[in-house]
């Protein structure tokens, strides 16, 4: 039985100092896209641990998480196959000497899901999606590369773990189509958190949590002018993609073929 | 009294869980905390000076470290009648023992990049609570993996996800301490034998050979029925095993020890 989430409730905990965090509450709710932006080591991937294991003032920070205004049972924090937050660390290593196709069977298996025909191959299909070099489905998981690992993480994530809540850190650092995986993993109706150092996703989310020495020092919604600003930032990025492509292919670059112009903005 | 005993292979995190449990306990608790391991160890002093508690330290040397936890505990829990809980560490050599007693709370820290669950024996078979350790290392999939695994290998098992870097986790392996019975009087049952250790090796044979082993064995054997059997110590030597050896070895002589001396003079 899964339950529904409507709403994910962060009580204050401690930052790195022991001081109290200044905030009463961060209520995230369905649909919502947040981002946790900071400093590397201030403290974001330690945010969405506590939201992953639903901590109850047990972690480093403190921190306390109710699930639609209540304390969370413990079935729902370790059994996986209650549990309703899928999470994508930033570790991008596989251990198991396995295949690709007999992993993703285990891991149905162990969530409690029954073998539907086909979803091991949509797995795969959409990892391929957001990586460069395909993955078959006879490949040794020790032998993907960063980027096909996190590919196929990602693709598990979005099909296997069917979760109403996904943490996703740092996904743009794994050299895979950054705007793919966004799309792939976020479904109507999901709660998205994503700690991040991409500005044009930290401007594309609703609401951005500011980090600093383990502990929330700011909670900002995103403006009207910062989506625009985020569409901006967006074209260049692609701009810049698209030359990555042609150097991946072995063509010459020959000259810029855009000019910058800052765009003004209507008031 | 309650008596926990955590277990697990070499550096899998089960003094650094172990420290945040004494931490979260010491105040209200009157601990104990019993450091077993092969060769060497300063664990016991860290803790020692960090926490203030007592603490024993145990060197198992040449025998076999959990063969001499069984011998040791009804010691250990003799001297400390006065303590709320006794945490017993083992030194986790191999995947076949388990030193775990029916009457306490048996710990397995399992490192999660330690490999298959299904390699593991009475370690893992027995333990009452599996305190998962590294999870942090591999990705959602494969943890859920791991667990399914470990509960395929020990159905019973009670899981719990631990960080020994930051101690998360060792709270809930805090509450099942909590909720294990008290123990009645100092009998203790283990859950499961030892491995068997009889033969010319456990005597200190080195040459492999099969008639050098059954020589070595015989001569093991007589003594052995000549000593007490009782790790006394007045030999010098901390267990009659290693007494023999020592013998056999031209290292000691048998009267060395006093139960044999006593006997020749009759």
């Amino acid at each position: 039985m899964r339950k529904k989430i409507k709403k994910i409730t962060i009580l204050p905990g401690i930052n790195k100092f022991g001081e109290k965090e200044n905030f009463k509450k961060i209520d995230i709710k369905k649909g919502d896209i947040v981002t946790i932006v900071g400093y590397t080591g201030a403290g974001k991937s330690q945010f969405l641990y506590d939201i992953e294991r639903l901590a109850q003032r047990d972690t480093k920070s403190r921190r306390k998480i109710l699930i639609n205004d209540k304390v969370p049972d413990k079935e729902m924090r370790f059994n996986p196959k209650r549990k309703l937050i899928a999470s994508l660390s930033q570790s991008m290593n596989f251990l198991t000497d396995i295949s690709v196709k007999d992993f993703l069977q285990l891991h149905l298996e162990s969530r409690g899901i029954k073998y539907k025909k086909g979803l091991i191959e949509q797995v795969i299909k959409e990892a391929n999606k957001i990586t460069g070099e395909a993955i078959s489905p006879q490949t040794n998981l020790l032998n993907l590369s960063g980027g096909q690992s996190r590919a196929l993480m990602i693709s598990d994530v979005a099909n296997v773990s069917i979760s109403p809540v996904i943490l996703i850190d740092e996904i743009e650092n794994a050299g895979i189509k950054k705007e793919e995986a966004i799309r792939i993993l976020v479904k109507e109706g999901k709660i998205i958190l994503i700690a991040t150092h991409d500005p044009s996703l930290a401007l594309n989310s609703n609401k951005r949590i500011i980090i600093k020495n383990g502990g929330i020092v700011k909670i900002l919604e995103t403006t009207l002018k910062e989506k625009s600003i985020a569409h901006y930032l967006n074209w260049i990025e692609n701009y810049n993609l698209g030359i990555r492509e042609d150097i991946r292919k072995g063509k010459e670059i020959k000259n810029v073929g855009i000019y910058c112009r800052p765009i003004k903005l209507k008031k | 009294m309650k008596f926990v005993i955590f277990a697990g292979t070499p550096g899998s995190g089960k003094t650094s869980v172990v420290k945040y449990i004494i931490q979260e306990l010491k105040d209200d608790h009157k601990l104990f905390f019993a450091k077993f391991d092969c060769l060497r160890t300063t664990d016991d002093e860290r803790i020692a000076k960090e926490y203030k508690i007592p603490v024993v330290k145990k060197l198992a040397g040449e025998l076999c470290p959990d063969h001499y936890t069984a011998l040791e505990i009804p010691k250990i829990v003799k001297e400390n009648k006065d303590k709320d809980i006794i945490i017993v560490e083992t030194a986790g050599l191999c995947l076949r023992c388990s030193p775990y007693v029916k009457e306490g709370l048996g710990v397995n820290v399992l490192d999660i990049t330690s490999g298959d669950p299904f390699r593991y024996g009475p370690i893992l078979t027995q333990a009452d609570i599996v305190a998962i350790s590294k999870g942090d290392l591999i990705s959602q999939a494969e943890r859920e993996i791991f667990r399914a695994k470990v509960l395929k290998v020990n159905p019973k098992a009670k899981i719990v996800e631990v960080n020994g870097l930051t101690g998360e986790g060792a709270i809930d392996v805090i509450e099942f301490i909590k909720k294990t019975p008290n123990i009645k009087n100092e009998r203790f049952t283990l859950k499961h034998s030892m491995p068997s250790a009889i033969c010319g090796y456990c005597y200190g044979n080195k040459i492999i050979d099969e008639e050098k082993v059954h020589e070595r064995y015989l001569a093991g054997k007589k003594l052995k029925n000549l000593v007490p059997n009782l790790n006394c110590g007045k030999c010098g030597f901390k267990s009659c095993n290693e007494f023999i050896r020592a013998v056999l070895d031209g290292k000691a002589k048998k009267e060395q020890c006093p139960f044999i001396k006593e006997e020749g003079r009759k």
